[in-house]
Parts: structure tokens; sequence; C-alpha cells
């Protein structure tokens, strides 16, 4: 364990505290005999852009899962500023105001771009169930992210159509239709092209100095030291340090675990 | 696309219209039981096309709108046609239920839970005597009105139910609703990581779904003065309405409407063709043959594979029909 202590109790600690956006406090997931998760913990403050890196097989994605209602976790707590979240389903972990993208991107693949962006719900009330869906408020927020992200001339094509990559900003632009306070990438540099990740982590900035709250998952390294801060690192499912990007950098258990490979 | 707008319009003026100039009984039979058909279909549709999720129990809710509106004519003397709306409201709150019951988890449990549903409803029917006259059925009393226009406020009845199913599935096909609908149907975990509250999405779309099968029920039980088990819970009307919106497409508006109007002309054909006793059997084998050709040679439904053909030429814009579909017809 190294630069900051990473503890379950330093974690729950500070899992009340107002700076904190989330916090994961001891958490356990097995798969059959397979430990993925092993007294997992960790906080991500308010308004940081903070990286989760590690060697494949490490327990990011599934710690992504867990948080976001996909797994539930054996033992352990989550918090949303401050609200446990665990048992909960993911619908409602959305309504709390966390978002995710997933690494192998998923889209409902045969609805039209602006489909994908009109499904998300950040607030569930009677009124927004039943009023016309592709028209108003509703509409003109989803032309607008897909203008931020340059997808808007494809509004009306079937989201399989479009390439790898547009796939990825669609599915960020998607995300942002329900309003999070905190934005969960996973691995979202993943296949796109050098202009691509410029243009994402540019988009990444932006989002971020509005005030939303970051937790990445990614293998590129120059992406991440470039725009993260701070970076924890996971190893056989355990977070073995974390800090600035030039702590971790300089950190043995790192070098050993993760960036030595 | 003006025309194709006003199209509905137009229908509903000559369906309207049609009693006055047509007084042969076996038409004007023949369309309230397609009215009929068509309106649970849509209703079918908006749980088994928008959400993907087949339900087989929508007999279940025709048979229980059946007895629960015969029994408050029978003992209470409230008239079908002021009960109705509300035996409709009563099998959404028994389909919200169930749909409690067996909507929260994903897959197959839900088909068995709405065929066991039916079973269970149709046992009660056979075996509480006391109050539903048992396999002798419940007699309702005649309505008072001269043979020739009995039919007339059922014709026109189930003309209002099926108009009122359409505008309510075209409201959720262009609801947010409608589309967290369609979400679950392409990918349900995603859709509840979008913040659709697939449940209740779910649990809501089968309440809606079923209404029109209770209120249809109840309309059926006194156009025939007659309810009983067998009559009430043949599985063969939920195959109906099931092969109405595969035929037409399922997951669309239209759809179902359109198989309505194909299939139930044609069944009466074919009963009136083939000697009684066998029609019902002829009826069973021709609906089969039907399923087959269509899970074979056209999945997508008529409706959905005329736009994808149309489509494919490169003449067509998207039509009204079309843009009520699902995705994958838009694809």
């Amino acid at each position: 364990m190294s630069a900051i202590s990473t503890t379950a109790t330093a974690a729950a600690d500070t899992a009340t505290a107002g700076s904190i956006a989330l916090a994961v406090d001891g958490v356990d997931k097995s798969f059959g005999g397979i430990r993925a998760l092993t007294d997992c913990a960790l906080a991500v403050g308010e308004g940081s852009i903070t990286a989760l890196i590690g060697p494949n097989g490490s327990g990011k994605t599934t710690l992504f899962n867990c948080i976001t209602g996909f797994y539930q976790p054996e033992r352990g707590q989550i918090y949303v500023r401050g609200v446990p979240i665990l048992g909960r389903r993911p619908s409602d972990i959305v309504h709390l105001g966390v978002m995710r993208t997933f690494q192998v991107t998923r889209l409902f693949r045969r609805m039209t771009v602006l489909e994908n962006m009109i499904v998300p719900v950040r607030q569930l009330t009677l009124r927004s169930l039943f009023t016309a869906a592709i028209k108003g408020h509703e509409r003109e927020r989803a032309e607008a992210h897909l203008e931020f992200v340059g997808l808007q001339a494809l509004r009306d094509q079937p989201a399989e159509s479009l390439s790898f990559g547009q796939q990825k900003l669609l599915e960020l632009a998607a995300a942002l239709m329900a309003e999070p306070d905190i934005l969960m990438l996973d691995e979202p540099a993943g296949g796109l092209n050098p202009v691509m990740i410029e243009k994402l982590a540019g988009l990444v900035r932006e989002l971020n100095t509005r005030g939303m709250t970051f937790l990445i998952i990614e293998h590129n390294m120059g992406f991440v030291m470039d725009l993260c801060d701070p970076v924890i690192v996971m190893h056989r499912g355990t977070v073995i340090a974390q800090g600035s990007p030039d702590v971790v950098r300089e950190d043995p258990i790192v070098l050993d675990a993760y960036l030595g490979d | 696309m003006r025309i194709r707008r006003l199209a509905p319009v137009l229908a509903l003026a000559l369906f309207a219209l049609l009693p006055i100039f047509v007084r042969e009984g076996f038409y004007l039979d023949l369309l309230l039981f397609t009215f009929m058909y068509a309106a649970m279909s849509v209703g079918w549709d908006i749980m088994g096309g928008y959400a993907g999720y087949v339900s087989l129990g929508h007999v279940g809710f025709f048979g229980l709108g059946s007895y629960v509106a015969g029994l408050l004519v029978v003992h209470y003397g409230i008239p079908v046609f002021l009960s109705a709306p509300f035996v409709g409201l009563l099998a959404a709150v028994v389909g919200a239920g169930l749909g409690w019951i067996s909507l929260r988890a994903r897959g197959t449990s839900f088909v068995i839970v709405t065929l066991t549903f039916t079973y269970v409803v149709q046992l009660l029917a056979l075996n509480l005597r006391g109050i539903t006259g048992g396999s002798s059925g419940l007699y309702l009393p005649l309505l008072d009105l001269p043979g020739d226009l009995v039919i007339l406020p059922f014709y026109y009845s189930m003309l209002a139910l099926l108009v009122v199913a359409i505008l309510v599935s075209i409201a959720i096909r262009r609801s947010k609703f409608g589309l967290g609908l369609i979400a679950i149907r392409e990918e349900e975990g995603k859709a509840d990581g979008s913040g659709v509250n697939t449940s209740l999405y779910k649990i809501l779309a089968f309440a809606i779904s079923v209404s029109f099968a209770g209120a249809a029920g109840a309309l059926h039980a006194q156009y025939l003065n007659y309810v009983d088990p067998d009559l009430a819970f043949e599985l063969i009307i939920t195959l109906n309405l099931i092969i109405m919106s595969l035929v037409g497409s399922r997951g669309t508006v239209w759809g179902p409407v359109l198989g309505a109007f194909i299939l139930m002309p044609l069944s009466q054909y074919l009963i009136y063709l083939t000697p009684s006793q066998i029609a019902g059997q002829v009826h069973l084998i021709a609906l089969g043959v039907i399923l087959v050709l269509v899970v074979m040679f056209m999945p997508d439904g008529i409706i959905t594979t005329y736009g994808t053909w149309r489509r494919r030429r490169g003449t067509a814009r998207p039509t009204d029909a079309e843009s009520a579909q699902l995705p994958e017809a838009a694809a």
C-alpha cells in the first residue's frame, strides 16, 4: 500500500464527507471459487477525474459492475455521496446520478441514434413517461449532446450502422442524457484512433469543468496520465495504490504489479 | 402523407356508418368480432411486441372480465356497457399484481406464470359453483331491444374499444415509456443501466395490455348472454391474438389490427366452408399452418416486411406505420 491509505476504514470514514462523490468500503465479490474483489476500498473525490487502472483481471470492471448495481457484492458497502447503495437495482443508481458506459459498447443497436439518446431516464415521473419522447425539450437536449460529440448528422441512422468509435461517442452522449453527477467510463479510449482519443479527452475535460465527476477505467497510459488525477491502481481484486499520476508512475509496487509487466 | 393520416379516420367513419347500410347480421357479427380481436391483439402487442414479453394469459383476463361483468349484471343489475370500463380497470389491477409476481425477474418464467394464471382462474370459475354456476355457466339477462337492433350496441362498443386501444398504443409508442419498453426488448440489462426501471415498465405495460382483454370479455359475455369456463378461457383466444400480431407485424401499432382484419374473416370463411363437426379442428390446423408460414417466410410480419422491401427499393420515405414500428424495421 502506498501514497494514500486505501483501507476499508478510510473509505468508510470518507464516505460521508461532503467532498467524496463515491466511496467503496471493503467490498468482496466472488464468482464460484474465484475472488474477483477482496476487501476493495476506494474513494472518488467530488469533481475529480479519477482513473482506475490495473492489469487485466485485476477486478476493475467487476468493481464497476458492483458500483452500478449489475453485481451484488457479498460483503462491504458502496456510498454515493454518503448514501449506501448496495442492493439497489441499476436504474435506482442511475437515478442517484451515477451513469456508466461499458467496456464492450452496449447500445440499442436497432434503434436510431436519436432514440438511443432518448431512452436514459434520470428522474422517473408519470409526466416524463407519457409525454411524447422525440420532440420538444428532450429532443433539443438530445441534439445538443449529439452535436457535442459530433454525431448530430447521424441522428436518424440505426446505432448499429455507426463505426466503433462513433458508437463509443454515442454511448457517452446517451449517458449524458441522464444528467449524471458521476460518470463512469469503462475503457473509453479502447479501439479509438489518436484523433478520436484526443477528442474524447477534450469532451471529458469540458464536462469536468461543468462539475461532472469521472471514474475512468483505461489501459491507455498516455490518456490516463494526461487527463486523470488521482490514479487508483488495482491488482488481484484490491486497491494497491493511489495518488497523483507522478506518484503512481514511480511507485515500485505499481511498477511491479502493472506498469512493469 | 395526408392520405395516410386520413385513412384511419376514413375507416372509422366507414365502420361507424356501415350498420346504416348493411343490416345483414352475419357481416356485423364478423366485424364486431374482428374489432374485439383487433383491440385485444393491439393490447397484447403492448406487452408482447413493444416489450418483447410473450403472454399466454390474456384469455385469463378475458374470462375474468366475462365473469365479473356477468356477475355484476346478474346480481346487481349493472349493465355491461357501464361496467366494461371498470372491468378493464380491474383486469389492469389484477394484471399489475400478476406482473409484480412474475415480471421482476427476466426470462421465460413470465410465459409460464401467465399460462398458469389462466388455468387458475378457469378452475375457480369451474369450482366456485355457488357464485359462477360452475360448468353450467352463467346466464345473463337479454337486452331489451328489438332483435335486429340488439347487435348495434355491441358493434359500437367493440369499435370504441378498438379505437381506444389504437390511441393508447400510439400514445405509448410515441412516449418515453414506449421507447423504454422497446429498450427492454432490445437489451434489458442496458435499459436498466440507463435508468429505465424495467420491472415498473413491464408491470405497467402488462396492466395496460390486459385491460383491453378484460373489457372485451365483459362485452363478449353480454353479447352471448352467457359465459362458461370452457367458452371464456379457450386458449385459442390468446393464440389468435399472438398470430394476428405476428401476421400484421409485432411491435407496431397497426400490425395487430391488420392481422385481425385478415385472420378473422379468413377464420369465419373456413368455418363456413367446412362441416360443423370438424370446423374447430380445421380452424386450429389453419392457425398452425399460418403460424409456421409466417415464422418461416415473413418473421417480421406484413407491415415491417413491406416497409423493408420499399426501403430496399429506395423509393420510399418512412411511412406512418413504419415510424411506429420496432427498431428492426427502421434498421
